[in-house]
């Protein structure tokens, strides 16, 4: 309904002039043809007059509206000639125009208007305070001239007083503001509308007023009154012009026709009236039609056709004349002959006459047979040719019905023909039309439902953005909470660790404390040391500071008997624990990301940089097993032929290894075990290694390196081509052979790098006769195992099976430089000793020994490794060959001497030398 | 204030024969089975009362392995006594210990105290060397001689205790120091030769 409105309101609008061509309009008002011409005309003349000036409110406002009644169990529209009476600012209405008497009146002074479209089309409201009128209009155009024209009238009344050129003004402007001004629909306001007859088609009853029944007798008898006049009148073909000169006050005329018709021609009545009959009968309605034509040029040809009827009836007088005529003289020529018979004397004349009247008769009578003869044939011939006529006519029925079936075929197979040819498109249109509503019905609802999801999109969007900063904040927490955790437990562990390390002091300080005092401090150290145990049976989860055993089976704190070493491993592993968890963000994490990163493996200074920075657990087996297979050309059954040998033939090695394989790593729990899986991997692998170097065949120390391999790589072949590969390629030959000798090489040229490296502590050792060697040996040897705690040595093992000897020597250096000025503090050779014992075992930073290892002590050329190890091993095999000879001589003369004086012959010897 | 006299001892032998658990009863008044092989050597200290002295063992414990040999010089260099330990249960381990003398013999200090253990002596049912061997072999060199069980804890007391009483008394003219001293000599010296 509103849609209707707004799009009414635009056509209101869009015509920039209403003056013009109306189309609309002229189509809309549904007028004939013939009415069209005047309307167009009489339409400029008002459309002039709507412009805001005074001759637009002298126009008269009046037409026919359809009223509500408001009274009766029926509401029911009326029919109602409205008119406004300009002084008294009334809208009088009347049942019908021709009234003189209203049946009511509003006072639009005080009335307000409304139009409320959901009503109808057209329909509008004056409210009054003492009563609402609904009116209709025929159209929403009308009813917003009346709307407005009720509106400007209003305005007008109230201030008129004042200044109408100026009220007229703020009225147009104010529609202006609005509305603008809709053209007068002429077919429906306006005096004119009252010669027509009122719009609805609603039987005059319907139409009478049973409010004012006076009021509507009073005008039925002026109307009938009024008709009278008006019909003689119009009859009165001199009177029209005058009739035509006052069209606008049908009242007056009226008024003046009811005087002059009981005036001054009563007398002439008869005479008009009976030429009027006749006139009525030939031109039926003209008085009507004339009375309301205003054009000439309509009169002219109203007249010519008046003219012609005329001129033909005169033809027709003409020939009845001439008929007349013809029986006029056949009448003559009877009265002559019977003149003559009444004149005859004679009867033979008489008889002569009648007989000759008798041969005319018979005459008449046989040529009136032959005519009914001729008449009865022709009638026969008639039917016959009326049946022949009616047998064609079925005939042609016949054909025409044949025809129409054909037609009505070919009509069929034409719109098959057509629907096939066309049948998508028309099936589209004629959905399409079909459902056409529907689908804008649901075009509507799929809108609403596109505003709905909108909205919950964009609620689910700023939910989502919410819902994601609070779990990045979250997140954030978690890791600061994290770290924080971590920083805790690292200071947590060296609470701990500092703890145990003052425990320690007191411990050592115990003999010299009050009974009751070491007493304390032995049940400290106890507790201390069953805090691991009770943790894990109380907890039960990771937060414990230090686990029992490490990925790769290690015992965290090993098994020391002694207090004082328990306590320092503690220390060290709750040190270890707390760098571990240091370093977790910073330095693990990224490292770990570029080891995820890396791919396929290839030698390359940054994969020697990362190995250098020790391997992660998860990426170390892959990168080992691909170091030993780069240096190692796998014969695939080798392996097996070797384990087949050692099961054949004993070899010389077997009691040796038998015996140091429960002795292997006994602080890793794969090894401990005397059922543990490993240990017959290990044999195997010792077993098969002493046949395949049977130069070596088993040095106490393989043990150790093959467990580690077997620890890592899990495979045993692996690790038995790990062997093989420190042993063969890593080290230098003879290094577990017979003599050891490269060994003992790689422990003087050690001590240059030491004198060279770190000449301080160098000199301190040879100050208290301290030979390193008696240390480091086994580091040698063993490549750390045993020495190191797994997380150090393991990363150690991982540079070292990528590069070589050097990174003992390397980590050698390091674990002195590492507790450097810890050992320069010791001033007695036995605590020297003591210290260097285990110290390997204080070594708590993992990656500070590795800082010191690769980058503190470069540089290290290899070179000068070579021409030690070079010179060393020249002047070893010397003194070795030397010592022999001393031997042989000392054996010779012993025989010679007698055993008496041996001892004496050692002491010179040895002083000699 | 008793004075501590340090004495160097090192622990020879053929291999798996008990030296470090030897070494480990007497410091730590422990046992472990599979206590793990020396590689090199290992050293560790007790002290105990001897007389009116505090005698402080510094122990030098050897790696059994046949190779392991040459590196021995090393650790009985200096030494003021050396353990020679045997199996009771394995004759080749006897056979050792009369290498090990041997080289003393020829190499080592003068006037190292030897002392002969055969260790595992809880194990006497599977005994392979028959005590009067050991002994008689023992009074040949003079040395002492003791059958020791690690494990049991057997004469090790005993065992280190008669070392102490081997170890000549002091000589009244010089101080504390002078065994030590001249212990350090022999060291410097031998070194040179050996090593």
């Amino acid at each position: 309904m509103k849609k209707g409105l707004k799009s009414g309101v635009c056509s209101l609008t869009t015509p920039g002039n209403l003056v013009e061509s109306n189309p609309n309009s002229n189509s809309n008002n549904g007028a004939s043809a013939k009415e069209k011409d005047v309307i167009s005309s009489s339409g400029e003349l008002e459309n002039v007059q709507l412009k805001p000036s005074r001759d637009a409110s002298r126009k008269k406002l009046c037409g026919y509206l359809n009223k509500l009644g408001i009274k009766g169990p029926i509401k029911t529209w009326k029919s109602r000639w409205f008119f406004y009476d300009e002084n008294k600012c009334n809208l009088l209405y009347y049942r019908t125009a021709q009234d003189i008497n209203p049946l009511g009146s509003i006072d639009l002074s005080s009335a307000s208007f409304d139009c409320k479209v959901e009503n109808g089309e057209g329909v509008f409201e004056i409210r009054t305070p003492s009563r609402v009128f609904t009116l209709k209009a025929i159209s929403n155009q009308a009813m917003m001239y009346w709307l407005q024209q009720l509106q400007m009238r209003r305005w007008e009344f109230l201030h008129s007083p004042v200044d109408q050129g100026r009220a007229q003004a703020g009225c147009g402007v104010d529609n202006e503001d609005f509305l603008p001004l809709v053209k007068t629909p002429t077919e429906a306001v306006g005096l004119k509308a009252a010669s027509l007859p009122a719009p609805q088609t609603s039987t005059a009853l319907q139409n009478i007023s049973l409010k004012h029944p006076w009021t509507e007798i009073q005008n039925t008898v002026h109307n009938i009154c009024g008709s009278k006049q008006l019909w003689g009148n119009n009859g009165n073909v001199f009177t029209f012009s005058e009739f035509q000169e006052h069209p606008e006050n049908p009242d007056e005329e009226q008024e003046a026709e009811v005087e002059a018709g009981c005036g001054g021609r009563m007398d002439s009545r008869l005479n008009w009236v009976r030429k009027a009959r006749w006139m009525n009968s030939g031109f039926p309605g003209l008085p009507e039609e004339l009375s309301r034509e205003r054009n000439p040029m309509d009169k002219v040809s109203v007249l010519q056709q008046q003219i012609l009827t005329l001129t033909e009836e005169v033809k027709s007088q003409k020939e009845l004349v001439k008929l007349l005529h013809k029986a006029l003289e056949a009448a003559q020529q009877e009265k002559r002959v019977s003149s003559m018979y009444l004149t005859a004397a004679e009867d033979k004349d008489r008889l002569e006459l009648v007989r000759h009247k008798v041969r005319q008769i018979a005459d008449l009578s046989s040529r009136l047979e032959a005519l009914e003869q001729e008449k009865k044939e022709l009638e026969q011939i008639l039917t016959l040719r009326d049946s022949h006529i009616q047998e064609l006519k079925e005939h042609v029925q016949l054909l025409m019905e044949k025809n129409h079936a054909k037609q009505e075929v070919i009509m069929a197979l034409t719109e098959q023909m057509a629907r096939e040819q066309s049948d998508p498109l028309q099936e589209a249109n004629t959905i399409t039309v079909e459902t056409l509503y529907k689908q804008q019905e649901e075009i509507e609802h799929l809108k609403d439902d596109i505003e709905a999801y909108k909205t919950q999109n964009q609620f689910l969007n700023s939910e989502i953005h919410q819902v994601t900063r609070l779990w990045t904040n979250v997140a954030e927490n978690e890791k600061a909470l994290l770290m924080k955790c971590a920083c805790l437990q690292a200071q947590s562990c060296q609470m701990e660790s500092k703890y145990l390390t003052v425990l320690r002091k007191l411990q050592e300080a115990v003999p010299g404390l009050p009974s009751s005092h070491a007493e304390l401090v032995r049940n400290l150290i106890q507790e201390a040391l069953q805090w691991d145990v009770k943790e894990k049976a109380e907890e039960g989860f990771n937060l414990n500071p230090v686990s029992e055993y490490d990925e790769y089976g290690f015992m965290t704190v090993p098994e020391y008997e002694v207090e004082d070493w328990k306590l320092l491993a503690k220390i060290q592993a709750l040190e270890i624990k707390s760098n571990n968890l240091r370093s977790q963000e910073v330095v693990e994490k990224p490292l770990r990301d570029r080891w995820n990163s890396i791919g396929e493996l290839s030698p390359s200074v940054e994969l020697k940089s990362l190995i250098r920075s020790g391997i992660p657990v998860e990426h170390r087996q892959r990168v080992w097993r691909w170091i030993v297979s780069r240096h190692c050309s796998h014969q695939p059954d080798h392996y097996q032929r070797l384990l087949q040998q050692s099961k054949s033939t004993e070899h010389p090695a077997c009691r040796q290894i038998e015996l140091d394989l429960p002795r292997t790593l006994t602080n890793n729990k794969h090894f401990s075990s005397p059922t543990s899986q490993l240990i017959p991997k290990l044999r195997r692998v010792l077993l098969a290694f002493s046949w395949h170097n049977p130069a070596i065949g088993y040095c106490q120390g393989l043990n150790r390196l093959a467990a580690i391999a077997l620890l890592v790589l899990e495979d045993e072949e692996s690790a038995f081509w790990c062997l093989v590969h420190i042993v063969e390629n890593l080290m230098p030959a003879d290094y577990y052979s017979d003599t050891l000798i490269t060994s003992q090489v790689d422990q003087r040229v050690f001590r240059d790098f030491l004198s060279e490296k770190l000449p301080r502590l160098m000199a301190h050792f040879e100050h208290y006769r301290i030979d390193v060697s008696l240390i480091t040996f086994n580091w040698f040897l063993v490549v750390f195992v045993d020495s190191l705690v797994s997380d150090i040595l393991l990363r150690v093992w991982d540079a070292f099976l990528y590069e070589g000897t050097k990174v003992i020597f390397r980590y050698a250096l390091a674990i002195f430089k590492y507790n450097e000025e810890e050992i320069l503090r010791i001033h007695d050779s036995v605590e020297i000793y003591q210290y260097l014992r285990f110290f390997t075992r204080m070594i708590m930073d993992g990656r500070k020994l590795m800082s010191i290892a690769f980058n503190d002590l470069n540089p290290f050329p290899m070179k000068l490794l070579k021409n030690r190890r070079s010179m060393h091993r020249e002047e070893l095999e010397a003194e070795l060959c030397e010592l022999e000879q001393i031997k042989a001589a000392y054996v010779k003369e012993r025989a010679e001497q007698g055993p008496q004086n041996l001892k004496e012959a050692v002491s010179e010897e040895e002083e000699e030398i | 204030m008793m004075a501590i006299r340090e004495l160097k001892v090192c622990l020879l032998g053929d291999t798996g024969v008990g030296k470090s658990s030897i070494v480990c009863r007497f410091v730590q008044d422990h046992f472990d089975h599979n206590i793990s092989p020396t590689i090199g050597a290992s050293f560790m200290t007790k002290t105990v009362p001897c007389g009116n002295e505090l005698h402080k063992f510094l122990i030098w414990d050897t790696a059994g392995q046949e190779r392991f040999h040459s590196l021995a010089p090393m650790y009985y260099r200096g030494s003021a006594a050396a353990v020679i330990v045997y199996d009771i249960t394995k004759q080749d381990s006897f056979h050792t210990l009369k290498k090990w003398v041997k080289e003393l013999k020829e190499h080592g200090p003068e006037n190292i105290v030897m002392a002969i253990a055969g260790n595992k002596c809880d194990l006497s049912d599977i005994r392979e060397v028959p005590m009067k061997d050991a002994k008689e072999y023992a009074e040949s060199i003079g040395a002492i001689v003791v059958e020791t069980s690690a494990k049991n804890a057997v004469n090790i007391e005993e065992l280190f205790q008669g070392i102490s009483r081997q170890i000549p008394p002091l000589d009244p003219h010089e101080n504390g120091n002078n065994g030590a001293i001249k212990l350090g000599k022999q060291t410097s010296q031998t070194g040179r030769r050996c090593c």
